[in-house]
């Protein structure tokens, strides 16, 4: 009895489908973990994995990124085929988007040959229901010969049925290759050709995966007759397949991926024929009439501006009266402190310590956190809704003409919540060559750790249209982003030959739980950011901002106050020569919100807001282009950590750090000069 | 390439190229043309030869809203230049 009660061995399911489908948000609903759910291919780029325990058996769930075949057309789809061959788990389930069950089908039919351990798993039935699409699941099961099961992905109990099929089928799937499609006996005898030649040479393959092998090297598999191309006999297949091809081509008079094709989708039309029954399609569905706008010629870019103007406007003001409590907090907070400890007669090197360190620096950041939730829950619901994808839509016209992919507008655009997740995202981008220069461009893009800078000397010089000054910010990075596309593609990649290929999936209401989980989890890592390395570094500083001993606080002749000096020349003709700063973006290559922190804690914020102090030592013109030096010179550490990590170069590394510093001076140079020029001040 | 010498000897037929056909054409597709990996990926979105789609926008610039099966998808206007259609 006890040894049945205990948890039994482990089970590995892993969640394969087209992009859309729902296989993140059946991931969170059986795991309950924090998995963020998007709404534009590609959300889901690296492997995620979960734990859930079914009836004493501990199931480990592998959710996949989004896939329409098993090509492996770009690198996310590569993770996915590379699990199912390499690991081999016991069940995949494909979530089928019941509004397009032909289209993916498709994927299924090639699970299927492979001999996948496959149970589908029909979700948004009632919503295809409701658009007069109805699925005989029982007739497709029969027609598929696997288990197919009703589900609603974000509800468990309805999901309940899959997890009985899992657990039931577990161990018995594997090799189970009863598709009943086949090519007809002039490719039979060609794939059989292939395969009798592999067996004959001891290539160590599962019965059913072997047929599959054989069939993708006849359609020209890159990835497996790279595999391939060290063997011995390589040359010798090479020639069969060759042979084969040739002579199917002549008697078809199409080539073998065409004649495949139409095989595969007639049978898929088949199977539709049989378990789909479509009432009269209403004429224009809603994602249609909301198409109409934001996709229009003219309104389409127009609409995303302002969306974008919207967004930075109310990443300001709505956060404005929380910004204010917190910063209340603080000061009140060091006003307590000083007098308390005044009272207690501590050493003031502690007060100093508390009041410079703690609150000057991390306390600096943490007010920042309310502009910094809503900016990411803006960017949320673009994810969500679908509208990111009609983004890559639009701005592909524009994006062309400089030589870049609408598709890498994406990472673009999530670059303003954080680089790291942006630069990964580059990798729904096929060619190398894109990935690469969307990679170079993409630190150009303010993320939120830059925004503080922004607040802090926006609020305090530009107090009337703070809005705007950000806004414009924001702007500059994306013309400069634009502008050094269009030079490094002329000097480094010539042309490039992504082809644009994008789904537009249906608009859908982002589900409240899934975004706030997910932009909590963005604003955690920020809390957690400050109180780490912001929290450390702001120490540092205020340790060599005593030194050496008996030194005034923070005073040019602290040792940070000698470092700066000898530094601060190089900003003069920027306009802000002086150490403090100087100290400030040096540090401020840790993370940007640093900048601000090191501001605090140099400045000390015991006396007033650091924005009044900063106004003793800055003008609106030099504040301008602190900002603007701030905004393009070198990305963080993390950064640039994922830059080596996804470009796999320490060339292409150094050169964005250098770049970036040498871009910064110049433009920032240019503001400052021109402004002077013009007569500001 | 086999795709491009078979592309000249059925181009005998009357077919146009799909970016040249206004918004709300129904049309079947008689020829794709592009790399083995662009073609790859488009037989799996549900464009092969003998699909039937529609084209929802072309706005003569920028890419091609397509209707395949019941998604939505947009082609870059070099590669609506490369898939051969008939009018239906």
């Amino acid at each position: 009895m006890s040894r049945k009660s205990k948890i039994e061995e482990h089970i590995t399911i892993g969640l394969i489908g087209n992009p859309n489908v729902g296989k993140s948000t059946l991931f969170n609903t059986l795991t309950g973990s924090h998995q963020h759910v998007g709404n534009w291919p590609g959300k889901t780029v690296e492997k995620k994995e979960g734990y859930f325990i079914h009836k004493n058996h501990k199931i480990r769930v592998v959710d996949l990124p989004g896939a329409y075949g098993l090509a492996a057309y770009t690198e996310e789809e590569a993770v996915t085929r590379e699990f199912i061959l390499g690991e081999q788990p016991d069940v995949i389930i494909q979530i089928i988007d019941a509004e397009n069950l032909e289209r993916n089908l498709y994927l299924t039919i090639q699970l299927l040959e492979l001999g996948a351990p496959l149970i589908l798993a029909l979700n948004m039935a009632t919503l295809a229901a409701k658009h007069g699409i109805h699925i005989d699941e029982n007739k497709l099961s029969e027609l598929l010969g696997v288990s197919v099961v009703k589900i609603e992905a974000p509800n468990k109990e309805k999901s309940n049925n899959l997890l009985d099929s899992i657990f039931n089928q577990a161990h018995h799937l594997w090799g189970k290759c009863n598709i009943k499609l086949t090519y007809g006996p002039e490719v039979n005898t060609e794939v059989d050709k292939i395969r009798e030649f592999l067996q004959k040479n001891e290539y160590n393959f599962h019965p059913c995966n072997i047929n599959w092998l054989a069939l993708r090297l006849l359609e020209e598999d890159e990835r497996f007759l790279k595999d391939l191309s060290g063997k011995k006999y390589f040359k010798e297949l090479n020639n069969i397949i060759r042979t084969g091809r040739k002579r199917l081509s002549n008697i078809y008079n199409q080539d073998i991926a065409t004649i495949l094709t139409e095989v595969r989708y007639n049978f898929i039309r088949g199977i539709g024929k049989e378990s789909i029954t479509k009432r009269a399609e209403k004429s224009v569905s809603s994602s249609d009439k909301i198409d109409k706008f934001l996709t229009h010629k003219f309104l389409g870019p127009l609409i995303f501006f302002v969306l974008m103007l919207i967004m930075f406007q109310a990443t300001f003001a709505l956060a404005a009266p929380l910004v204010n409590l917190i910063n209340d907090f603080f000061g009140w907070l060091g006003n307590i402190i000083t007098s308390q400890f005044e009272a207690w007669a501590m050493a003031p090197w502690i007060t100093s310590l508390l009041n410079n360190g703690l609150i000057g620096g991390v306390g600096a950041i943490l007010s920042f956190l309310p502009n910094i939730f809503i900016l990411f829950l803006f960017i949320g619901i673009m994810e969500d809704t679908g509208y990111l994808s009609r983004v890559a839509y639009v701005m592909d016209r524009l994006m062309h003409r400089i030589g870049l992919h609408g598709k890498a507008f994406i990472p673009l655009i999530l670059g303003f919540g954080c680089n790291i997740p942006a630069i990964m995202a580059t990798r729904t981008l096929r060619s190398k060559k894109d990935r690469i220069l969307t990679i170079l461009i993409n630190p150009l893009m303010s993320c939120s750790g830059r925004l503080p800078i922004y607040v802090l000397f926006a609020s305090a010089f530009f107090t009337a249209y703070q809005g705007w000054i950000i806004f414009s910010l924001y702007l500059l990075g994306v013309i400069l982003a634009i502008i050094l596309g269009f030079i490094f593609k002329k000097l480094f990649f010539g042309r490039l030959s992504e082809p644009f290929v994008i789904e537009l999936p249906p608009y859908r209401f982002p589900i409240l739980k899934g975004l706030l989980i997910h932009v909590w989890e963005k604003v955690w890592l920020f809390i957690k950011r400050a109180g780490t390395i912001i929290l450390v570094f702001s120490l540092v500083i205020w340790f060599f901002a005593s030194l050496p001993l008996g030194v005034e606080y923070a005073s040019a002749d602290s040792i940070i106050g000698k470092i700066g000096s000898s530094i601060a020349p190089i900003f003069g003709p920027l306009g802000f020569g002086q150490w403090e700063p100087t100290v400030a973006l040096i540090f401020g290559t840790a993370a940007k919100e640093v900048v601000v922190g090191t501001l605090g804690t140099l400045y000390g914020v015991a006396e007033g807001t650091l924005g009044t102090i900063l106004k003793a030592h800055f003008t609106s013109l030099s504040a301008l282009a602190f900002m603007v030096f701030s905004l393009i010179y070198i990305p963080c550490v993390a950064t640039i950590a994922i830059i080596k990590k996804e470009t796999n170069s320490w060339k292409w590394t150094s050169f964005v750090v250098g770049y970036s510093v040498v871009l910064a001076w110049l433009v920032s140079f240019f503001v400052y000069q021109g402004g002077k020029l013009i007569g500001f001040q | 390439m086999f795709g491009r010498r078979l592309l000249k000897k059925r181009s005998l037929i009357s077919k146009k190229l799909l970016a040249d056909f206004p918004s709300g054409t129904k049309v079947k597709i008689v020829g794709l043309y592009g790399g083995p990996w662009l073609r790859q990926r488009l037989h799996e979105l549900g464009l092969f030869e003998g699909a039937e789609i529609i084209i929802v926008k072309n706005d003569r610039l920028g890419p091609v809203i397509l209707k395949v099966f019941n998604s939505k998808i947009a082609v870059g206007r070099k590669q609506a230049r490369r898939i051969y259609v008939q009018k239906i």
